[in-house]
């Protein structure tokens, strides 16, 4: 079976995937207890009231034709927000609220590459040795702490450096100012311009950039900190293993060098197992966001998604769903791409 | 992974928990209860006043005391014959018969405990030294507009604020929005800061014919819009209508019903009608007379027209500003009056409104009363309580603010009580600059309560439950302090028979105050055959939300081993509300905060008729009692 004829089956199979998300999704929501309206309006609101935006929203229609409609919204990208965002348009709504998310995934999945997994490589060549123990202790205590309690711990400990900090140091005048740990990084330090749909960057704010990056990183080594130590741990036990098998000795056998045999081939034997790990990030980092967006107060996709889930925002809790899944599933197509690159035993060929 | 606060839940179960955040106080706001003749609980039953045991509990008072209470047969009748008393009387001669028929809608609801209430909120504020705004009152801090407020050395006002999706008048239904509106818009009369005391804003004067149909409003002649246009009585006209028919609007009924609304005269068409009341457009009472004059009629006589008038969606906007009116083609569209566009007569002007992160406002120097101290209003906001503190207190982001009861302690506040029940004074703050900031502990007219759909729940098992509370512990141990122990739905600060009458309402309790009965409770379930060995069980929802599950297991260890089960439950707040809906629900919790001071529009959804879940929310909307089914001629 050819790579290509492999990836349309993949891209074929998904379809079902994606159906049977949006009828579940539209099943739990709308034919669940939770009543939008109500979470809308509030308690104060009269019958009529009531009435009134239900025939609005279409709540009132044969559920087939909700249905259809949801889905059909859904494909296309619209619809408008029945309750977190109400009346506006989903694209819009995603538009603000995505680039927030992205970049504090892009950190969080950046943190523990060049942190974790250096860390894991190195105990990893010195195994056994106090250095590892310091690098592994490191990675089990960040493994350890659960992201909701850290995302309170550190938020806390920077806010209170405003008065003082140990030792003097002061979080938001260290580097570049911020007024708060809370908050969404304003993320206008690049100018797009675009010709026709395609939008590029022509300038760099740099000043902008340290600050949205200085404000993300207490967030996106929360989020990150969970694959740091999953990537510290799997890296050390790679590199462990490959160091020690046979094909290592007959290189030095042939007098290859030692720095050549550990970049050319062990790191690069050690990364398979790798990647599962590092892409299944992307999801974890999905449903992390949700706490850790919460306590930063961060205006991005998985807050958005946690509201729209619980107030019975159906076409918004539907569409964050849909664009989840189809992120999923590219991530889940491009681990396979990867494989193949890394790793060219691996094919489709059965 | 579903840990959610009380708060980030949605805006209007927000609104309903406003008031957890509030400290202790049993200061009262004065009575407004009009032309009361205090005669007490006019009913025959329940005791028209508690004798001389001025005590806590209700100990010997014979007839009440819950030693000898008994079950009585049901009160629905009652409730029923008041609430159509007032109906029946609307004329302002007749308030002190409506007063009477309130009280004896609590009493029925009372005798009959299809609600225990538990506690009137308490809003607390914090400000820092360099800031001077006035004291709120309680009616709530969103009435409060900042062209008073000051920040020294600061021209920006920083303050926090609860999620909210519009700025657009009649599309708000929150506090959160209310507060960033009410800086833009402006309604004709108005409560200063939420003080209850009426005031005229954009109004010279009101004058009502003989037979109270006809008010007639004479408009300030120096109002300017932000766009530099002056205020007509068009533009009046044009705003109410837009309450009353824009499909956009979430208040009609406040414009038209006459309970609890304007009352504007109007005729309702299923086919020619539009927005959500079904008015025909051309049919509504309101008339220009000129510039300055507006005429509105009324489809009954409705004393507390300009309390209502108070409400956010009154507020004027130039005529055909929206074109969601029959009539308009519209300047700007919804979408941007929602969220980009404000052209009212405020102090503030509009400046942005990122959702779920930030609104801005600035100062309107062309404002026709006293222009704003600072030049920029802005709120940031919030979903989490600890993000809010660490912003507000940690990092002393925020000039005024509030805080959550995880931080809070009731040994920082030393304050003592102002002429209208406040308590005002200083808090010791623990975290941050631990310096000390102003404290004002403000009772809110808010009521939060234990209700039961009587259909589903024996009247026996409620007054077990009723027995065995004791407010004092609930509110002191489990509520922090914040709140004032609640022994009637309408709080005492609007008690229709004044604080006299209050005060022999309390004492007329039968479940006994501030006490656990343990052993009436018993002797009434184990009378009806409810016993340990063959409990009831009840179900009790309550919103998600820590203390009310904190105070629903008080009661669930009380009652365990007198005869009744009771199982804990809890449900996001629109499920609990479409449950309640539906009549699905036996015991719940929930609140209810008043808009503007009228007994009546508590009142109105007691009604045994209209507590009917199978009408609500369509023909009824009363609470979820299903008090219907205990009327005479429905049983």
């Amino acid at each position: 079976m050819g790579r290509w004829r492999y990836f349309l089956q993949r891209v074929l199979l998904s379809i079902p995937v994606l159906f049977l998300v949006i009828t579940f999704l539209f099943v739990v929501l709308r034919l669940g207890p939770v009543d939008p309206v109500a979470a809308r309006l509030g308690p104060q609101a009269s019958g009529a009231d009531v009435a009134a935006v239900e025939e609005r929203l279409g709540l009132n229609d044969p559920l087939w034709e909700q249905y259809i409609r949801f889905a059909s919204d859904l494909l296309q990208f619209e619809g408008q927000s029945w309750v977190v965002q109400a009346d506006r348009g989903i694209p819009a709504v995603l538009a603000d609220t995505a680039p927030p998310t992205l970049w504090l995934g892009f950190w969080a999945i950046l943190l523990p590459l060049f942190i974790g997994l250096p860390l894991g490589f190195y105990a990893g060549l010195n195994p056994n040795s106090s250095r590892d123990y310091i690098s592994s202790g490191l990675g089990i205590l960040w493994l350890a702490m659960p992201n909701f309690w850290l995302a309170s711990m550190l938020a806390a400990f920077l806010a209170s450096t405003a008065s003082g900090g140990p030792l003097g140091f002061e979080w938001h005048t260290f580097g570049p100012n911020i007024q708060s740990v809370q908050g969404t990084p304003s993320l206008n330090f690049v100018t797009l311009s675009s010709i026709g749909p395609v939008p590029f960057p022509t300038g760099l704010d740099l000043g902008g950039f340290a600050r949205d990056t200085k404000k993300i990183l207490p967030p996106a080594i929360v989020l990150g900190s969970a694959s740091m130590a999953a990537e510290q741990r799997i890296g050390r036990t790679a590199v462990l293993e490959n160091i020690n098998s046979k094909y290592v000795e007959t290189a030095k056998a042939k007098g290859v060098k030692g720095r050549k045999i550990i970049t050319k081939h062990v790191f690069r034997n050690a990364l398979i197992p790798l990647i599962p790990v590092i892409t299944n990030e992307a999801f974890l980092l999905i449903g992390g966001s949700v706490i850790v967006e919460e306590l930063f107060t961060i205006n991005g996709l998985g807050r958005t998604f946690f509201q729209s889930i619980i107030q019975g925002d159906l076409p918004l809790a539907g569409s964050l769903l849909f664009v989840f899944t189809l992120l999923l599933i590219v991530l889940n197509i491009f681990q396979d791409l990867l494989y193949t690159i890394i790793d060219p035993r691996v094919g489709y060929d059965q | 992974m579903t840990g959610q606060q009380p708060d980030e839940v949605d805006n209007t179960r927000r609104k309903l928990l406003l008031a957890l955040g509030g400290s202790a106080s049993v200061g009262l706001a004065g009575c407004t209860g009009g032309d009361s003749d205090n005669e007490g609980n006019g009913g025959e039953n329940g005791g028209t006043n508690g004798g001389e045991n001025g005590g806590t509990n209700g100990g010997e008072n014979g007839g009440t005391s819950p030693s000898s209470l008994e079950v009585s047969p049901p009160q629905a009748d009652k409730a029923q014959a008041a609430w159509e008393r007032v109906i029946n009387n609307p004329s302002p001669d007749a308030q002190g018969l409506r007063n009477e028929a309130y009280v004896e809608m609590e009493e029925a609801v009372r005798d009959d405990m299809v609600l225990l209430p538990l506690y009137h909120g308490l809003t607390e504020r914090f400000w820092y030294n360099d800031v001077e705004t006035p004291n709120t009152g309680t009616l709530g801090s969103h009435h409060q507009i900042h062209n008073d407020t000051s920040v020294e050395g600061s021209d920006t006002l920083s303050l926090t604020n609860a999620t909210f999706n519009t700025i657009d008048p009649i599309q708000s239904d929150d506090t959160a929005s209310a507060r960033v509106i009410n800086q833009m818009y402006e309604t004709l009369t108005h409560y200063p800061a939420g003080v209850p005391e009426l005031q005229n804003r954009l109004i010279e004067g009101v004058s009502v014919s003989d037979d109270q149909l006809t008010w007639t409003i004479t408009l300030r002649d120096d109002v300017t819009f932000h766009d530099g246009s002056s205020m007509t009585a068009a533009d009046v006209k044009y705003s109410l209508e837009r309450v009353a028919l824009s499909d956009n609007s979430v208040r009609a009924s406040f414009a038209l019903d006459t309970t609890g609304g304007l009352a504007i005269e109007h005729e309702t068409d299923e086919e020619n009608g539009v927005g959500p009341m079904s008015a025909v457009p051309d049919s509504l009472g309101i008339e220009a007379v000129d510039e300055q004059t507006l005429e509105l009629q009324v489809s009954a006589p409705n004393p507390p027209l300009l309390d209502v008038m108070t409400y956010s969606a009154f507020a004027p906007v130039p005529e055909g500003y929206v074109g969601d009116v029959p009539g308009y083609d519209g300047e700007v569209t919804v979408d941007e009056i929602s969220r980009q566009e404000a052209n009212g007569t405020g102090p503030f002007l509009f400046d942005s409104f990122t959702e779920n992160e930030e609104a801005r406002v600035v100062r309107n120097d062309e404002y026709w009363g006293e222009t704003a101290n600072v030049s920029e209003v802005q709120w940031a906001i919030f979903s989490d309580p600890q993000a809010e503190y660490d912003y507000s207190v940690r990092e002393e982001n925020a000039d005024i603010f509030e805080i959550p009861t995880q931080f809070y302690s009731q040994e920082q506040i030393s304050a003592e009580e102002d002429d209208r029940g406040r308590d005002v004074g200083t808090y010791q703050l623990q975290d941050g600059p631990e310096t000390e900031v102003n404290y004002l502990g403000v009772p809110e007219l808010s009521t939060f309560y234990f209700a039961f759909n009587v259909s589903q729940t024996p009247k026996p098992v409620r007054m077990a439950v009723a027995l065995v509370a004791n407010h004092e512990q609930l509110v002191q141990q489990i509520f922090q302090g914040r709140g004032v122990e609640a022994f009637s739905f309408t709080p005492p600060g609007i008690w229709p028979t004044g604080q006299d009458g209050y005060d022999s309402w309390l004492e007329a309790w039968p479940y006994g105050r501030n006490e656990s009965n343990f052993d009436a409770a018993e002797r009434i379930l184990s009378n009806n055959d409810y016993t340990s060995d063959d409990p009831y069980d009840l179900t009790v929802t309550t919103y998600s939300s820590q203390v009310f599950q904190q105070a629903a297991g008080n009661l669930r260890d009380k009652l365990s081993g007198l005869g009744v089960s009771l199982e804990l439950e809890q449900a996001p707040f629109s499920t609990l509300q479409e449950r309640g809906e539906n009549g699905d629900l036996q015991m719940y919790s929930l609140g209810w905060i008043w808009s503007w001071e009228s007994v009546a529009y508590g009142m109105f959804s007691f009604e045994p008729k209209n507590t009917n879940t199978d009408e609500i929310p369509g023909e009824a909307n009363g609470y979820y009692l299903d008090w219907q089914t205990a009327l005479e001629d429905e049983a």
